[in-house]
Parts: structure tokens; C-alpha cells; sequence
């Protein structure tokens, strides 16, 4: 094996380390996420917000999304305070009717209004 | 014969350092990822895909039977899940109980439609003058819910922070966005059976020919609904998101809305009648008595859920 192609090699291995640690930088893992996932409209209309930063917070999708400028966008990394709340316990839902389509006998589902 | 190799120390160094960098390599991946995904991995109660879903359907199939309020009701849904504070709520809750008592009589009216519909179909015999008149009244009762709800929602907007009018909104879009979901298929000419004879197919047990005959029967009998203007519904929530959003909301000056509700709410109401207009003539006894019993559970669940 030639000298050359034993520094290519280790150029090879550099660049691999290199690339462990960017992904390691890169808040979220960015790779593993996809970003077409933001809450549907049926879930907007069924399930409770969190309020954090002067915005309503949706948990979908493993992720934190919220609405700017028309636009879903989501945090790459979780913010302590929502990691708290997430915490707390799950997203209030509300279920109008069960999906067969017969009406339920009372609904069920969250506390109108409720906070989480 | 056994061949002793023989590496150059410098390959030896390679190896060493190939290992050393797949270790590396997976252990910083594993740090990345894990790390991220503790964080972003939900909690055990946190909802799943198939939560989604089934509270999905269900909110489908409620925006298929309710119609009565309009755009008004949409607003009276969004407040269910609006995530407002203990302090808030009273007042909140107060404010959603009045706007669902200034829609009473459109309830109501919708409530008298689904029952002349169930006795009909009970007898067989639907009186179309009967039900016409009902439907009108469905409309006509629509047609005064905003002005009628207009000091509730200027209330609302007080009550709210910003960020709970901007949520607010969003939710309206969304129940808006599922509503023309929910009833698309009902809305096309091309299509006009929709997805509540399949549903009712399954669960009256219908034969094909009873399908057949149903489609054909509401391929004429939609020609009788009025087409619904999806824009003129989209105009005025636009109006309205626009107008909560801002740090000043007056309801009246929303003139647009009193015409969205009333056609809002009279499209569901011709659409439900014409429906089973259109089945009705074609179940046994049977299928009669299990369709008006399913029309008059509608009728007495039509409160918008929030009971």
C-alpha cells in the first residue's frame, strides 16, 4: 500500500470523525427528522396549545411546532420550559364523536378550555 | 503451510485508527441522536398516530351532521381546546355557553329538520313540503346567529391575550379546513354519493342494488341543493382572523358573516334532507327503523359537543 493511498485513507477517517461531530452539533439530528410533519388541521382543531414565547405550541411529530407568519415552523431542539410542560403529562384532546359515526352518548375528550 | 503476514507498521496504524474512527464515529452518533431524541421522544401519554387519527374521524363525522351556527359555531368548537388559563376560565366558559345560547334556535330548527326526517323515513312517507319548510328555518335561524352573538365574541376578544386570539384563529381555520374535508365529496357534482353512503352501506348492511339505487336517486337529487360558495364561507373567516387577531375587534363590523352562517347552515340542512330523500325509498322496514333511530341521535347530540 502506497503512502499516498495510506493519506488517503486517513483523510477518509478525518472526514468521517468530522462528520460524527457535526451531526453531534446539529441541534435535533437533523437527519432523522422529517420536515413535512407539522400538525394537521384536525389536530389544531381537537387538541389544547401550550402557550410559550407569546405563541401557541402544538407537540406533533416528536417536535414542537408553532404558526409565523402564516407559516408552521418548529424548534430544532426543545426548549427547557416546553420539555417541562411536555412533562406534565399529554396534549388535552377533544373527541366530538366516535369514529364510526354514531353520536356518543356525552362527549369525551379535555376540559373545555383546559390548561395543561 | 501456514504463511505468517506480515503488515507494515504503518498499516498496522491504519487499522488501529479505522477502529478508532468507527468507534468514534458511532459513539458521537449515538450521543447526537440519543441526546436529541430523549428530548424529542414523547412521554408515554403523549399522542400517537392512531390517537390522531380516530379523534380525526370523529371530528370529521361531527362536521358532517352539524351545521347550524355556521362560521359562529366553528368559533364556539375552537374554544374546547384553547389551552386558557385557570383564571381564564370561567369567564371563557361563560362566553361559550352564550355563544352556544345565541345559537339555540338554529339548533333547534336543525333538531325539528332531523326529526321530521326520522319520522319520515320511520313511515316512509316524507312530506317534501314539511321538510322544505324546515329547512328554511335552519337558514333563517342561521341567518341571525352573528348578530345575535356579536356582544360574546367582542367579550371573547377582551377575555383572550394575544396569543390566544392568534390560536383561536387557528383553530377556526383548522375546524374550517376539516369541515370542507369532511363534506368534499358532497360538495362535488362529479361525486355526489360521498362518503356517507359508504358509510351507511356498512352499516345498514346495504345490497348493491339498494347502492345502485340510492346514487342514482341522489345524482338527481342533488341537483336540488344549492351549490354552496366556498368562498364567500373562506371571505368571511379571513375577515374575522383578521379582525381578532388585532388589538381592536368589533363583531358588527363583520357584515359578511350573517350570509356565510345562513348558507353554511341552509347547504347542510338541503344536503341532509336530500339525502335521505334519496335513500329512504330504497331500505326494508328494517333499514327504515335503524336510519331514523341513527337521524334522531344526531338531532339530540346536535349541540355542538359541548355539554
Amino acid at each position: 500500500m502506497s503512502l499516498d493511498h495510506q493519506t488517503g485513507m486517513l483523510r477518509g477517517f478525518a472526514c468521517a470523525v468530522g462528520l460524527s461531530a457535526m451531526l453531534a452539533a446539529t441541534p435535533g439530528c437533523v437527519p432523522f427528522i422529517g420536515y413535512d410533519d407539522y400538525p394537521p388541521d384536525a389536530y389544531i382543531a381537537t387538541t389544547a396549545p401550550v402557550y410559550f414565547e407569546g405563541r401557541p405550541m402544538y407537540w406533533y411529530g416528536n417536535r414542537w411546532s408553532y404558526r409565523e407568519g402564516g407559516r408552521w415552523n418548529h424548534y430544532d431542539r426543545e426548549p427547557a420550559g416546553l420539555y417541562q410542560r411536555r412533562m406534565q403529562g399529554a396534549p388535552v384532546r377533544h373527541t366530538y364523536e366516535p369514529p364510526r359515526g354514531r353520536p356518543a352518548a356525552g362527549h369525551s375528550g379535555g376540559r373545555p378550555g383546559g390548561r395543561r | 503451510m501456514v504463511v505468517a503476514r506480515m503488515e507494515h507498521p504503518k498499516v498496522l496504524n491504519l487499522s488501529k485508527m479505522r477502529t478508532i474512527a468507527t468507534v468514534l464515529f458511532g459513539a458521537l452518533a449515538a450521543v447526537s441522536c440519543g441526546g436529541a431524541s430523549a428530548n424529542a421522544r414523547p412521554p408515554a401519554t403523549a399522542a400517537s398516530a392512531s390517537d390522531v387519527d380516530e379523534v380525526a374521524a370523529g371530528l370529521t363525522e361531527h362536521h358532517r351532521h352539524h351545521h347550524h351556527g355556521g362560521v359562529t359555531l366553528l368559533v364556539a368548537l375552537s374554544l374546547d381546546t384553547l389551552g386558557i388559563s385557570p383564571e381564564q376560565r370561567p369567564a371563557v366558559e361563560k362566553i361559550r355557553r352564550d355563544l352556544h345560547a345565541r345559537m339555540e334556535p338554529a339548533r333547534a330548527a336543525q333538531q325539528r329538520l332531523a326529526a321530521v326526517l326520522a319520522d319520515g323515513v320511520a313511515a316512509a312517507n316524507l312530506d317534501a313540503t314539511t321538510v322544505d319548510a324546515a329547512i328554511a328555518q335552519v337558514s333563517a335561524a342561521a341567518a341571525i346567529v352573528h348578530d345575535a352573538a356579536t356582544d360574546a365574541l367582542n367579550e371573547l376578544h377582551t377575555v383572550l391575550t394575544p396569543p390566544e386570539r392568534a390560536a383561536l384563529v387557528d383553530k377556526v381555520e383548522a375546524h374550517w379546513s376539516v369541515w370542507q374535508k369532511a363534506n368534499a365529496e358532497e360538495t362535488d357534482p362529479a361525486n355526489p354519493e360521498g362518503s356517507r353512503l359508504a358509510m351507511l352501506t356498512t352499516d345498514l348492511g346495504l345490497t348493491q342494488d339498494q347502492v345502485d339505487k340510492i346514487r342514482a336517486g341522489l345524482g338527481e337529487g342533488m341537483k336540488a341543493v344549492p351549490r354552496l360558495d366556498l368562498q364567500e364561507i373562506a371571505t368571511h373567516i379571513q375577515a374575522f382572523g383578521n379582525a381578532f387577531r388585532s388589538e381592536k375587534f368589533d363583531a358588527k363590523a363583520l357584515t359578511g358573516a350573517n350570509g356565510a352562517n345562513a348558507h353554511l347552515a341552509g347547504w347542510g340542512a338541503a344536503h341532509l334532507a336530500h339525502f335521505v330523500e334519496a335513500v329512504s325509498p330504497v331500505l326494508t322496514p328494517d333499514q327504515r327503523a335503524e336510519f331514523a333511530q341513527r337521524l334522531r341521535e344526531h338531532s339530540v347530540h346536535s349541540n355542538g359537543g359541548n355539554e
